[in-house]
C-alpha cells in the first residue's frame, strides 16, 4: 500500500555552483535551495539551522553580474531564485585539485583553525562564507584600519553561534583583514 | 519643496507672525518663569498609580525616551517636514527636566502648549489632543512623573527651518488650529463610546498619526483618522469604514491592541511601540471602550476578503509576481500564504495587503521588518528586506500578486511607485 501523493508542479533550475554548471534540474515548486543542495546535488556542507532565515548557517555566496558578492540564506530562498545565477557554497571555498582533494584552505578557513574559532562547527560554513564576502567587499572598498573591528562585527552580526564562539571568529577575521594588503587604508 | 510652495509657506508664515504679534501685544507674553524652587511632590500612592496608568494610556514614554535611553529622559528625534524636533527630558531633574515645574505649569504645557518659560511648544508634543484632558488626570500624570528618578540628561536643541524656528509663530498657529475637542470618526453615545473617545482622541492621541495633516502640519479635523503617512510607514485609515473594509472586527481589534498580534496581523513600525508601551496596559474595560469608539456603537460588518475575478487571479498565478513570491517569500510565508503560527504572519487576508494604498506593503518588502517582542512573551523574528534582490518592476509585480490573491485589491502598483520608496 502506498500513501497518496500529490504531484507538485516543477520548475527547471540551471545554476552555476562553485564554477560548475548544474542542471537543468526539475525542482518541485516551493523547494528551498538548501534542500536542492542537500538532496539533489549532494552538496551537504551548507547547514540547515533555524529554517526561517535568522541564524545564517545556510548562507551561500551569490556572485552578482556586477562583480560584487553577497550572502543569501538558502533555507528561505526558493531554488527558483538561483536559476541562471552563479553561487559558491562552502565546498567551493578551499582550493582543490583535479581529483577534488583540498590542496589549500582559504585564509579565512586557515585562520578559523589557527584561532580555534569553532567548537561544534555547525555554524562554521556560514561564518566562512560571510567572512569571504566581507574580504571581497574590502578588496573593492578598503576601510580605515581603525574601523576594522566595527566592520567585522557589522558583517558577521547576523550569524548565530550557539557555542558562543563569536570572539574567536571575530578575532580571526580581523587578523586576516589586517594581514592582507589592500583591504585597509591608513587614516580616517 | 518647489519654489512656489516655499513662497506660499513664507506668506502664510508672515501672516502667522503678524497674528502672533497682535496677540502678543493684546495679552502680553504669557508669564514665563525660569529658575525657582525645586518642587517636592508627595502624592498619595494611589494617585501615583493612577498617574502611571494614565501616562501609559497617553503614551508619554514613546516620544520622551530615546532608543536605549533612560525612560522619560527625552532625546528622541522626530523628523518633520519643517525640521527636526527633539522630545525633552520630563524626569524631575531640576535643570534638564521638569523638576521646577508646578502642577499648574504641567497643566499649561498639556492644555495650552506653553512651556514653563512661556515659550510655545511645537505640536510634535500633542497638546493639540491632550487639550481635552481633565485636570485631575493631568495632575495624576504630574504626580507620577515627579516621583520618577531625575535623569541628568541634557535636552537637544530643536532644529527647524526658517521661519518655523520662530516659536512665537506658534501663537498664531494655535489661534488657527488649536481646538478644545477633536471630532469623533465614529458615531455613538454609550458610556463605553464616551470613555473610548477620551482614550483615543485625548490620551491615546491616535489622530496625531492617523489623521491627515495640512500644509502647516495641522490635523485636518474634517477627516479624522482617515490615515496619513507622517513618516516612511503610513498610519492607515482607522475609521469604522476603513477598519471594516480590511476585515477588522471588535474582537480582532481588542486582541490587536492588547497583544499586538491578531490573526494575520501584527503591529510594526511606530504602532508596535504604541502597543508595547501603551495599549497593552489598558484594562479590559478601557480596551473595550477604545474599540467601541473606533468602530462606533454599531460597528459596520467586517468585509470578507472579496472573491477575486478569476481572470485576474489566473493572470496573477502565472505572472512573474508568483515566481518571485515562490522564490523569495514562500520559504517563510508558505506557498498558500498561511505563514507559521507564532513565527511568521500569514499574508492571506492580512490588513496591510488589504490597504488600497500599497505603501506599507512596499516598505515592508524593501526594508524588511526588525525583530519584535510582543506582550505575553510572543515574538516575531526579523523579516529581511529585499531591496537588493528585487528590481522596481519585480517588486511591483510581486506586490500586485499579493494584493490580488490575498488582499482583494487591484494590481495597480507601478514600478514608479516602488522607485519612489527606494
Amino acid at each position: 500500500m502506498s500513501l497518496p501523493t500529490r504531484k507538485l508542479p516543477t520548475r527547471k533550475l540551471t545554476v552555476t555552483i562553485n564554477g560548475r554548471r548544474r542542471g537543468p534540474l526539475d525542482v518541485p515548486e516551493g523547494m528551498m535551495m538548501i534542500d536542492v543542495l542537500h538532496e539533489m546535488l549532494d552538496l551537504t556542507g551548507s547547514r540547515l539551522g533555524c529554517g526561517i532565515g535568522i541564524c545564517h548557517a545556510c548562507v551561500v555566496i551569490w556572485d552578482r553580474d556586477d562583480q560584487t558578492s553577497e550572502e543569501v540564506q538558502t533555507c528561505i530562498t526558493g531554488a527558483d531564485f538561483f536559476n541562471g545565477k552563479r553561487i559558491r557554497t562552502i565546498e567551493g571555498i578551499a582550493q582543490t585539485n583535479d581529483r577534488g582533494e583540498v590542496t589549500a584552505l582559504s585564509p579565512v578557513q586557515q585562520a578559523f583553525l589557527d584561532k580555534f574559532s569553532f567548537q561544534c562547527g555547525y555554524c562554521t560554513p556560514g561564518f566562512v562564507n560571510a567572512a569571504t564576502v566581507l574580504i571581497e567587499r574590502l578588496r573593492r572598498t578598503p576601510v580605515p584600519r581603525a574601523e576594522v573591528e566595527a566592520t567585522v562585527t557589522a558583517a558577521l552580526d547576523g550569524h548565530i553561534c550557539r557555542c558562543t564562539g563569536y570572539v574567536r571568529y571575530y578575532q580571526a577575521v580581523r587578523d586576516v583583514i589586517l594581514a592582507t594588503p589592500g583591504l585597509t587604508r591608513d587614516g580616517a | 519643496m518647489n519654489f512656489r510652495r516655499l513662497v506660499k509657506l513664507a506668506a502664510v508664515a508672515v501672516g502667522l507672525a503678524a497674528a502672533a504679534l497682535s496677540t502678543f501685544v493684546a495679552i502680553g507674553l504669557p508669564g514665563g518663569k525660569t529658575g525657582g524652587a525645586v518642587q517636592v511632590v508627595n502624592a498619595p500612592a494611589e494617585m501615583v498609580a493612577r498617574g502611571k496608568y494614565l501616562a501609559e494610556a497617553a503614551d508619554c514614554a514613546a516620544c520622551h525616551s530615546a532608543p536605549a535611553g533612560a525612560p522619560f529622559a527625552g532625546g528622541l528625534a522626530m523628523q518633520s517636514g519643517f525640521g527636526t524636533i527633539y522630545a525633552t527630558n520630563i524626569t524631575p531633574d531640576p535643570d534638564n527636566g521638569i523638576g521646577r515645574w508646578s502642577a499648574d505649569d504641567f497643566w499649561r504645557a498639556l492644555h495650552d502648549g506653553i512651556r514653563r518659560d512661556g515659550q510655545p511648544l511645537y505640536p510634535a508634543m500633542p497638546y493639540t489632543s491632550y487639550r481635552g484632558m481633565v485636570r485631575a488626570d493631568a495632575d495624576a500624570i504630574y504626580a507620577y512623573v515627579m516621583q520618577l528618578r531625575p535623569m541628568e540628561v541634557a535636552n537637544h536643541r530643536t532644529q527647524l527651518d526658517f521661519p518655523y524656528d520662530i516659536r512665537l509663530g506658534m501663537i498664531g498657529w494655535n489661534l488657527l488650529f488649536l481646538t478644545d475637542s477633536v471630532p469623533a470618526a465614529s458615531t455613538g453615545s454609550s458610556a463605553a463610546w464616551q470613555r473610548g473617545r477620551y482614550l483615543a482622541n485625548v490620551l491615546g492621541h491616535c489622530g496625531e498619526c492617523h489623521t491627515p495633516r495640512g500644509m502647516l502640519g495641522q490635523m485636518e479635523l474634517s477627516e479624522p483618522l482617515t490615515g496619513f503617512a507622517l513618516g516612511r510607514v503610513a498610519a492607515p485609515d482607522i475609521t469604522p469604514a476603513g477598519l471594516a473594509s480590511r476585515g477588522w472586527t471588535a474582537e480582532s481589534l481588542r486582541t490587536y491592541l492588547g497583544r499586538g498580534i491578531a490573526g494575520p496581523d501584527s503591529a510594526f513600525s511606530d504602532m508596535h511601540q504604541v502597543i508595547v508601551l501603551s495599549t497593552r496596559n489598558l484594562t479590559a474595560e478601557d480596551n473595550d471602550a477604545l474599540v467601541t469608539f473606533l468602530l462606533g456603537d454599531k460597528p459596520p460588518p467586517a468585509a470578507p476578503l472579496p472573491p477575486a475575478d478569476p481572470a485576474v487571479l489566473e493572470a496573477a498565478a502565472s505572472g512573474a509576481g508568483r515566481g518571485d513570491y515562490v522564490a523569495l517569500c514562500a520559504g517563510c510565508h508558505g506557498l498558500e500564504g498561511n505563514g507559521v503560527p507564532n513565527t511568521v504572519v500569514a499574508l492571506r487576508n492580512n490588513s496591510t495587503l488589504r490597504l488600497a494604498d500599497p505603501r506599507n506593503l512596499l516598505v515592508a518588502m524593501l526594508d524588511g521588518i526588525g525583530p519584535e517582542n510582543f506582550p505575553h512573551r510572543a515574538s516575531l523574528q526579523a523579516m529581511p528586506g529585499f531591496a537588493n534582490k528585487l528590481s522596481d518592476q519585480q517588486a511591483a509585480g510581486l506586490a500586485n500578486y499579493l494584493r490580488v490573491i490575498w488582499g482583494g485589491q487591484k494590481p495597480d502598483v507601478t514600478a514608479a511607485a516602488v522607485r519612489a520608496l527606494r
